[in-house]
Parts: C-alpha cells; structure tokens; sequence
C-alpha cells in the first residue's frame, strides 16, 4: 500500500507540475475525439493511469515473480489514483480560494481559463470531488489493465493508444484524405478538429482485430516475411516475395507522400529529413564508435556557411546584399563534396587533439566548440564572411536545368536522396571490418587496441565520418531555407539531434528515423507544442535514460551492453546459457590481484 | 647465434615510489615454450604491459627480433606479431564468438573506407579469408568453440570457454609471440590439462614462441623449454624446471607462501 | 600460421607516414599559434598609438569587473568541484540549480521592492532573499541527485551525463513554462548602489558585495571540509566510496549533502549574480555553467583550491583577455568574443593540461 500511496502522490505533483507549466490550460481546445477527449483531460488522467500501471509491476520475492490479483490491483490502483486526486483536487480548491489573480503574476498558466477548465461551473469542492473520483477511475483502469489477461490487454492498449494517435494526427490524415478526394467527415469532424467519436470507435475496433489477428497468425506471418525458420543463423537479408512487396509498397509510400500531403507536411517532412540526416551522421559517432558529441551543430553550421560561400551567397546587410570576402560560384552538386572535404579535414584536425580525452571530458569539449562556432559566425568580426547577425541570402537552390528544389515538394525528394546514400554509408560500414573494429572499441577501447586496433585512427575516422555527414546536413539545410541566420544554429541543435539518436535507440539506423519523426515531425505538425518540444526532449531523455537506455528500437548489441549490470547478477544467480561448466569463483570479469 | 625473437634488457618500471620491475633482463629463443613464475606481486604482468606497450619502461629497452619496440603504441606492436591475453579475462561481451576472433584479425586485414562501403570483390574475398582464419583460430580449441557456439555473445559463455577465447582471438592476431597471463587461473583439473596440451600444440602446430605466466606448477613442468622465475621485480633464477625448482633462492621466495605450489 | 616476425617488427617502424607524430605536430602548431596570439596581441595592444589605446583606467576597471564575475563563478564551479569528486561525474545541470535560486528570489525580491522593504530594511531583505534563494537552489539540486542521478550510480559513465543533459533541458524550460520567457528585472536596494574607492581603485558597492560574501562562503566550505565530521566523511568518499562504506560511512547521506553544500553555494551565488547584473532569465544558468565548469577544470577538478582559483583566474581571462589579445590585430568589438574565448580556454586547458592548474599535468588514463 505504500508503494502505491507513494506513487500516487508523485503522480498528483506531476498533474499539478503539468497544469503550471501549461499543458493543460492552454490545451483545452485541442479535440482529441469529439468534445470531450481533450489533450487537457489526458494531461490530467494520464498521471493516475500511470502511476496505476507502475504499481501493479511484477514483484520479485524470494526469486519468484509475484504478480497482482485482479482485486490486489484494483486496490492498487484506486489507492495510488485517489491520491493523486486528491492532491491535485486540494490544488484546485487552493487556487480557488487563494484566488487565481494573486497567483497569475507568478505563474503564468494558472489562468482563469484553466481554472474555468478544472472547475467547469462549479463549485472548487465539487470540481476536486470529481477530479478525485476521474483519478481512482484513472488509476484503476492503469493497475488492472497491467493484470488483464494478454489476450484482452494486448488490443485494448493498441486500440487505445493507436486511436489517441490519430486524435493527435488530426493535421495530417484529414489533409491527406482531403488531397485524395476522400470522404472524411464522417471521421474528423470540420468543427472540433478531431476524431469524431464514431470515428474513433471505428478506428478502436479495427486495431483490435488487427491485434488479435496479429497474435494469432503473428509468427506464420512474420516468417513469411523474412523468410526463414526458427534457429537458423541470422544472415543478411533474404528477399522473399512478401519482404519484396511490402519494401517496394513501403517506398512507394514515401515518394508520394508530398503529394498526397501537401506542402504544408512536406515542408516539415524535409525538416524531418535534414534532421535525419544528422541523425545518422551522429550515429556514427556515438553509437558506433561511442564518442559522446555535444557539439555537432559545429559540422551543421561549417556544412550551412561552407556551401553558402561556395555557391555565390551574398551576405545580407542593411544596405541590401553585398558580397563576402571570399566567394566561389560552384554548382551546387560540385560544392557538395568540397564541403564535405572541408568537414573531413576540420573532424581531424580537431579530433586529433581532443579524441583522447576520456568520455565526459570528450564531451564538454565538443559542447564548448559548438558554443565556439556560433559565437564566431555572429561575432562582427566574421561579419564580412558569413554577415553576422543578419546573416546570408541567395542560397542556391541546387537546380538541376530548370528544376530547382527549395520548393518543399521537391526539397523532399532531393533530401531523401541524401538520407537513403547517407543510410547505405551507414549500413555498409556497421557490417565491415571498419564497423567490427569501432564496435571493439566501443566495447573495450584498450583490449581493442591490445587487439590490433588503431584506437586513435578509427575514433577519427568516426569523428570525420559523422562531421562529413552532419556538414552535408547543414548544406542542405542551407538550400531548403535559402537563407541563413545564426538563430539557426544553436547548441541546441546539437542537443535536439543528440535526443535523436539516443530516443531511436543508439547505433540503431530504423531508430534515427524514427526518432527524427517523433522528435521534429510531430512538434513540427503540431505547432501549439512547440513552446514544449525542449520541455519534452528533457524529460524524454531523462526517462530513456533511467528506464530504457537502448531507446525506443534498441540496437541488440547496445542493449546488451547497457544491461550488463543484470545479466551479471542473473548469472550470479544460477541462470547459465548452455555450456557444460558451471562458472568458478566469484564473478569471472571481476579484478583479481595484479 | 641467431637473435633471440624476444630480449627484454634491463627494464625497469615504478609506479610511485614502488618498483614493480627492477632491472629485468631475459630472453626468449623462436620456437620455445618460456614460463615466468613467481609470487603473486612479483611484477610478472607488468612485464606483460611493457611488452605489449600498454606503458613504457622507465629504463631498459625491449626487442622484437633485434628491433625495439618501446614507445609504439600497443596496437602496432600486435602488427609486429606480439599477441597476449589477460589475467583477467577481457573478451568483447556483446561481440559474438566469431566476431570476437574476428577483431583479431583485424590487423591482418586492410580493407578501407571505400572498399567497405562499395565491397570490391577484393573486400568480398578479404571478408571471407577473415571469417575463415578467425574460425580455424576457433577450431584450434576443438568442439569447444564450433558450430552454434560460434554465434553466441560472448557473455554468454561458461568461464573455461572465455578464457579459451581469449586465446583464440590472441592466436588470430598471427602473431609470431604468443603471451599467456595465468591462462589456467580458475580452471578446473581437466581443463587446466587440455589447456596445457593447448600450449604445447601452439609451439608444435602452429610454430610459435610462447611466454607464459603460470602459478600452477603441473602446467609449468609440463610445457616449459625454460623456466624464470621472479621475485620482486628482479629475475632471481631460470633454467630448466627442475633446474629452477631446485634453486635456493627460489625456494626461500615461495617460503612462508603457498610451499606446496612447487613440484 | 605464424608469418615472420621480423619483418612486420620493421614493418612497423618504417610506415614513415604513420610513424609522425601527428598528434605532436598538430598540438605544436596550436600551441604555437596561441603563443604568437597572446604575446603579439598583447604587444600590439598596449604599443596603440596615444588615442586609440586603452588607458590604465580601463585596464583596472576590467579587471575588478573580472575578478568579481570570477567570485561568481568560483561559487558554482566549487559545486562541480564537489559533486565530481564524490561521483566522478559531471552535474551538466548545476547551472540550473543556479538559475533556479536566483529566480525564485526574484519573485520575493520584486515583492519587497513593491511594498518598500527593499530600501527600508535592506539587511533583512537581503538576508531573506539569501535565504530563499539558498533554499530554492538546494530544493533542485536535491530533487536532483534523488530522481535523475541515484538510479544511475552505477551505469556506464556515459548514462548519466546525458542524463544530466536532459535534466538540464528540463529544469530550464520547466521554469519557462511556469514563469513565462522574458527576463525579469531584478531590484538592487539603493544601500548597493554607488561605488566607492580602494587603494584607489573604483569599486562598486555591489562588486565588493560580491567579494566579501564568495570569500567569506569559501572560507567557511574550507573549515566545513576540513574540520568537521561531515567534511571528513565526504573527504573519505570522495577518496574511495567503497571503503568510505565499510568504514561506516553513510555514503547515500554523504552525496545528498555534497549535492545540498553545491546547492547552498550555487544559491549565494544566484543571488549575487542577481544584484550585480539585475537581471534574471530562465537562460541564465546555461553560460555561467559552462564557464564555471571551465574554471573547475582550469584549477584542476575535484579540487576545491582548484575551483576557487580557477574561478577567479577565468574571471579575470574572460574579462581582460579578448580585449587585451584581439584589439592589436584589429578584430572589431572583441567582447562580443568572449564566450568564445571561455570556450577556447576550456578546450585548451584540457587539451594541453587536463589536471589543470594545480593538477600533475598529466593525462587521466581512460
């Protein structure tokens, strides 16, 4: 019962954290389905339905895993949402009675509207009795949904959150069913925005019989796609007929999408792109040869200011637009490769010094050189090169004959070209000697060496690799904005693609994607949040970190490496993988005498 | 006379004021099987590091066939053809079986950035030389470390068969010295004989020079062409086994320590 | 199986391109160039034709100013100092706790303006704000090290700097969230208006402020770390966390309270920071961070000397530096450089002498 009081008063502070820092207030009026589903109702029952779920975690006693009885996790739930109801319940009726004025000057989104929201109409007493009564709900439905049998656990949850996804996708699927000519009131309504609620109920019931569908057939299914049995050795790729289908219906998918969407979403698409494309580049660096990079945006914005200086940019001053000290007229695709020279040659010239250094060291350095470039592209100084705070004009726009690409449609398409080189780069070298050896310097970096590894030499060659990459990143960031102000090269570039990498799972390639999408399409979509896209990268980070180190798709080998610590103390106790002897002694990778 | 393939002359190392080696001199000759013994302390794994060059000797030099090699960085002293393993084991955990003995052939191979990103049938052709030596060097321990086994992380094995890995990657390396640090360390009686006949086949079969550090004297009588033993840092007798055994000032550094380890 | 050996030991010496010392060169060549800067640059300076040079007035101006934005920063450096002697790890995020001090005393302090208490009782005011901001600051560092930090005590080193990044995402833009992103001006009672002179030297009241009180908490860390109990006990962990424990340590208590000393630290100084640039903004904390990592670093890290000096030192630097070096080879508004110049001393400094200034000089090994 502790555990769950606890979680649940943890649970009341989050509601009450995410109510002053404004999802909730300023959400009241993003539909989900119908009228009624609100992004503010989930804010507030999310907390509870969590805190339900954590609760109910399998216990481990006595080396036995204890799960809940229905009735133990009802109770549970109900404990843990009653209590953060009624903290965020005694929240309300404070505010109330404190009077919302007195606390607006301080914080900001405890605001009428809110309060309006919270209350609606009534009185504060009765307003928490119900938020009490919405959280025991809450927190209920998260315990016993952990305990229900997986037969019916396993489409509710898709249901539920596949639906609330297309509650949140309501700027994308009503466009393009609107592109294609496709009835769609029935399922987004033109007046609340959001899922309809026959809609939604439509949309629920197909994923359950997806999923139910999934579980049956699953296995049978996922064999044909592959094409081999259980046990046999993981090889490269084999192409069966249905992989073939479903790769080229997936590709097909993606080079349509402009089209179909809009150029709205094709525009945040290439931004998704771009960062996709850094994605990948820092991949190299940290999850393959595991140097951790704060500084990326160096290579972005050397990538961006390299290709504007090559390709005849003019510098944007108030006399109208002059042209800079040093100036070339290339072709975009001949200024291309130069810049990613320039990249190589910069990557090792810093990295020779700085690579060395041990990890969070490696990364204050690479953070401060990052910092360092943006100072200096909008210092006075360079003003005459790279046009300080006001920046750059006249960015090619890489046509080839007549067909230009800064149009969104078209910047996709050339940006996708990058993305699939830069992931075949990518792909080949993970599976080559160059990739074993970053992975054995990953691994161990002085058995590495030991072993016949250039340690120094390969964390170079990540290091140049990642910039080259990251700078072509920035060139096309370049062509796709046609203009360059420093506001567009923070550190938090940097970050944002560090987040990337590390949401899709280190070292994984899909999980770059992936992450780029979540992290820059969804916030790019959905503008109202992106006052809270850092907000939400920090807590995501924070929570990847302490839940799931491997991100969203892990990468198998990382995965391993991150939970070394338990699968030690599993062997410890007892729990072998085949092999014909037990082993001696205490922990065999322990340090023994010198 | 032929240069011996390894001189270590006159090394010394000190970490803070303690010497851990102290004007340490001795050979090895091709084709011999050489073991170091000594007390625990003795400086018997620092000879080890200043060999492969993980730090350099304070004073004294160390020769590969007549070339010194201090001061080169320990991966191009693998080039040259030294190989050694650890004390305690370091495999690469995540990396399977055959990865792990494929890092070893690492430094046999030479495929570049380009190469690897296009895979020229050179590449193509390399790739599989590599994958096929790293298998013999698996082999080499029999059953052990064949078929499915090949394919497993490495963590996952029992601790005889990481130690046998170990070796396997060292031996994968190519190299023309092999050193060995306490390879039969938690081993039980069984294995400790195979792995001894392991060693002697390394000298037998694969024509190389071996320097092994041993505590378990059944191992050390039954492989070693010479024995050295030492003792603080300093080279206090060799010979043959029975030579060394049999030494005074052997005996009275293993006094008061675990006597029963000699004969 | 075996090839020759000797042939690839030769081998291995005469790959004459490989065989340079790149490393050496490249770091010659840098060193080199920073040399040529500081002493041309300086030379250049000072030899400026009578109108176009700095007088002696401004020098002195600049290094008071320097010297006090060091105390500032010795005060946060001491709690990356701390914090990386007990855990080996970098607490990103310290600049937040910082920020967070020095804002929620804006909020008391705006009160005490309005209602008048600022400039009738300005000694309690101040003390109160001290107080709020200690108490706001140690509040975040705590929640801190309990919910981002302790988990991860014994992961891969990588895990909880990044954790820290994003801890430190978090805490900035939470505070946008609650308190909105414009900057708040902070009050400066009247008693801190005004400067006065020293040994003839021109003085703000607020500077001197700054000194007295970053020197006073630094001697009184000096005596709490050496004197007492507690101290002692953080000075065992801080050694070797593992026998620290056998010997009885509490050693979860003993990081709280590093964490909390940190914090007390970062608050006096958020205060100070406040008064003397009357200004608070949810971003406040990210560049002082990172400068006051770099001074750690510069005195050497896991020192406390080592970060008072170094605060003071980078103090000076950053504030005499960019117009001393970079005025005599005509770079225009050189101030407006000097983030980077912080950023470069950090990049050197661990470069070419990561024990920093009171270290050993050597490399720590990976």
């Amino acid at each position: 019962m502790g555990a769950s009081a606890r979680a649940g008063a943890i649970a009341g502070v989050v509601t009450i954290f995410l109510a002053a820092v404004g999802l909730i207030g300023n959400f009241t009026d993003l539909n989900l389905i119908g009228t009624q589903v609100t992004f503010a109702l989930l804010m507030i029952v999310i907390s509870p339905v969590l805190a339900g779920y954590v609760v109910t975690s399998p216990r481990v006693e006595g080396g036995e895993r204890v799960a809940f009885t229905l009735g133990q996790a009802a109770s549970a739930g109900v404990v843990a949402g009653a209590l953060a109801g009624a903290i965020f319940g005694a929240f309300v009726v404070f505010v109330d009675v404190f009077g919302v004025d007195r606390i607006r000057p301080i914080f900001l989104n405890i605001s009428p509207t809110l309060m309006d929201y919270l209350t609606q109409d009534r009185p504060a007493i009765v307003a928490a009795a119900i938020i009490v009564a919405a959280s025991v709900a809450a927190g209920a439905a998260g315990a016993v949904y952990r305990v229900l049998p997986d037969g019916i656990r396993k489409p509710l949850g898709s249901a539920v959150w596949v639906t609330l996804l297309f509650g949140f996708l309501q700027r994308i699927v009503p466009i393009a069913l609107d592109q294609l000519d496709i009835e769609r009131d029935w399922l987004y309504s033109k007046v609340t925005r959001g899922l309809t609620w026959p809609g939604a109920i439509l949309i629920a019931l197909v994923t359950a019989g997806i999923s139910v569908l999934k579980a049956r057939q699953g296995e049978t299914l996922r064999g044909a796609i592959r094409g081999r049995g259980n046990g046999e050795r993981r090889g490269p790729l084999t192409l069966t007929p249905l992989s073939i289908v479903l790769a080229l219906a997936g590709l097909g998918a993606v080079l349509i999408a402009p089209h179909v969407l809009g150029s709205v979403i094709a525009e945040v698409l290439g931004t998704v792109m771009v960062f996709a494309l850094l994605g990948i580049g820092l991949n190299i660096v940290v999850g393959y040869a595991g140097l951790l990079d704060l500084g990326y945006v160096f290579f972005f914005t050397l990538g961006a200011y390299s290709l504007a200086l090559l390709t005849g940019a003019t510098l944007n001053t108030f006399v109208g637009s002059t042209d800079p000290a040093v100036a070339l007229d290339l072709n975009f695709y001949v200024a291309v490769p130069v810049v990613i020279v320039i990249a190589a040659i910069a990557g090792v010239l810093i990295g020779a010094p700085v690579l060395r250094l041990r990890g969070d060291y490696l990364a204050l350095v690479t953070l401060g050189l990052g910092e360092m470039i943006v100072v200096l592209v909008t210092s006075p100084w360079l003003g005459p090169l790279v046009g300080g705070p006001q920046g750059m004009l006249d960015i090619t726009n890489a046509a080839i004959g007549n067909f230009g690409f800064r149009d969104p449609k078209h910047f996709y398409y050339l940006a996708f070209a990058f993305v699939v080189l830069a992931l075949f780069v990518s792909w080949r070298l993970a599976n080559s000697r160059i990739g074993r050896a970053w992975t054995a310097l990953r691994e161990d970096e002085q058995v590495a060496d030991a072993m016949g590894v250039s340690t120094t030499s390969y964390k170079l060659l990540a290091f140049a690799m990642g910039g080259a990459i990251g700078s072509v990143g920035g060139a096309l960031f370049a062509v796709k904005i046609g203009s360059l102000t420093p506001a567009s090269f923070q550190v938090l570039v940097s970050i944002q693609v560090l987040g990337i990498v590390i949401l899709g799972g280190i070292g994984s390639l899909p999980g770059v994607i992936v992450g780029s999408l979540v992290l820059v399409g969804l916030p790019g979509l959905l503008r109202e949040f992106e006052e809270y896209r850092l907000l939400a990268y920090g807590a995501a980070v924070v929570a990847v970190m302490l839940l799931r180190p491997q991100g969203l798709i892990p990468n198998v080998r990382r995965s391993r490496e991150l939970h070394e610590e338990d699968r030690e103390q599993d062997k410890w106790a007892g729990d072998v993988a085949a092999d014909e002897h037990v082993a001696q002694g205490p922990s065999p990778l322990g340090e023994g005498a010198g | 006379m032929s240069p011996a393939l390894l001189e270590v002359e006159g090394v010394t190392k000190r970490f803070g004021g303690l010497s851990a080696l102290n004007e340490l001199s001795f050979q090895v000759d091709e084709g011999q099987i050489v073991s170091i013994i000594g007390p625990n302390g003795a400086g018997k794994s620092t000879v080890f590091n200043v060999i492969t060059g993980l730090y350099p000797p304070d004073e004294g030099d160390v020769r590969l066939r007549g070339v010194s090699v201090v001061g080169l960085a320990p991966n191009r002293i693998t080039r040259a053809g030294i190989a050694r393993t650890f004390q305690n084991v370091h495999l690469f955990p995540n990396m399977s079986v055959l990865e792990n003995a494929m890092v070893g052939m690492h430094c046999r191979s030479k495929a570049g950035v380009f190469g690897s990103i296009v895979r020229t049938p050179a590449v193509k052709r390399e790739e599989e030389t590599v994958r096929e030596r790293a298998t013999e060097s698996l082999d080499f321990f029999g059953s052990r470390l064949a078929g499915y086994r090949q394919d497993q992380p490495a963590f996952a094995l029992s601790y005889a068969n990481r130690r046998r890995l170990e070796m396997a990657r060292a031996l994968a390396t190519q190299p023309a010295l092999m050193l060995l640090d306490e390879p039969t360390a938690g081993m039980n009686p069984r294995e400790t004989l195979e792995l001894r006949d392991h060693i002697v086949r390394m000298r037998d079969e694969l024509a190389l020079t071996v320097l092994v550090i041993e505590h378990d004297m059944r191992v050390v009588k039954g492989v070693s062409d010479r024995v050295i033993a030492c003792d603080y840092g300093r080279k206090i007798a060799e010979g043959t086994y029975e030579e060394v055994a049999n030494d005074e000032q052997v005996i009275e550094a293993y006094l008061g320590r675990k006597h029963e380890e000699l004969g | 199986m075996a090839d020759s050996g000797s042939e690839r030991a030769v081998d291995a010496r005469l790959s004459g391109f490989a065989t340079l010392p790149w490393r050496r060169i490249i770091l010659g060549i840098l060193g080199a160039t920073i040399a040529f800067v500081v002493v041309v640059g300086s030379y250049r300076t000072l030899t400026l034709p009578e109108g176009e040079r700095f007088s002696g007035d401004f020098w002195v101006d600049q290094a008071v100013n320097g010297l006090g934005q060091g105390a500032i920063l010795a005060l946060i450096a001491l709690g990356y100092t701390l914090v990386y002697g007990i855990l080996r790890m970098i607490n990103f995020a310290h600049g937040e706790v910082f920020m967070s001090g020095a804002f929620i005393s804006f909020f008391f302090a705006d009160a005490y303006q309005k209602s008048g208490l600022l400039n009738s009782r300005p000694y309690v005011a101040l003390t109160i704000l001290l107080v709020v901001s200690i108490l706001a600051s140690t509040v975040v560092a705590v929640l801190l090290e309990r919910i981002a930090y302790r988990p991860l005590r014994n992961a891969p080193r990588l895990v909880p700097l990044i954790t820290a990044i994003g801890a430190q995402l978090f805490i900035q833009n939470a505070f946008r969230g609650f308190f909105g992103p414009q900057p708040r001006g902070y009050p400066r009672p009247q008693i801190l208006e005004g400067g006065i002179e020293i040994l003839g030297i021109p003085v703000a009241k607020v500077q001197l402020l700054v000194f007295v009180t970053a020197i006073v908490s630094m001697i009184a860390l000096q005596v709490f770390v050496n004197r007492s109990r507690t101290g002692r006990s953080m000075r065992a962990v801080a050694a070797d966390s593992e026998i620290a424990s056998l010997m009885g340590i509490n050693v979860d208590r003993i990081i709280v309270i590093t964490f909390v000393v940190g914090g007390i630290l970062a608050g006096i100084a958020g205060l100070l920071f406040s008064l003397a640039f009357t200004q608070v903004q949810f971003t406040m904390g990210f560049r002082p961070g990172i400068a006051a990592f770099t001074a750690a670093v510069l005195g050497g890290i896991g020192s406390i000397g080592g970060a008072a000096l170094g605060g003071f030192v980078l103090g000076l630097l950053q504030a005499v530096g960019p117009p001393l070096l970079l005025t005599g080879f005509g770079v225009p508004s050189p101030f407006s450089l000097r983030d980077a110049f912080v950023f470069l001393v950090l990049i050197l400094v661990l470069v070419f002498r990561p024990g920093g200034l009171l270290g050993s000089g050597e490399a720590e090994k990976v």
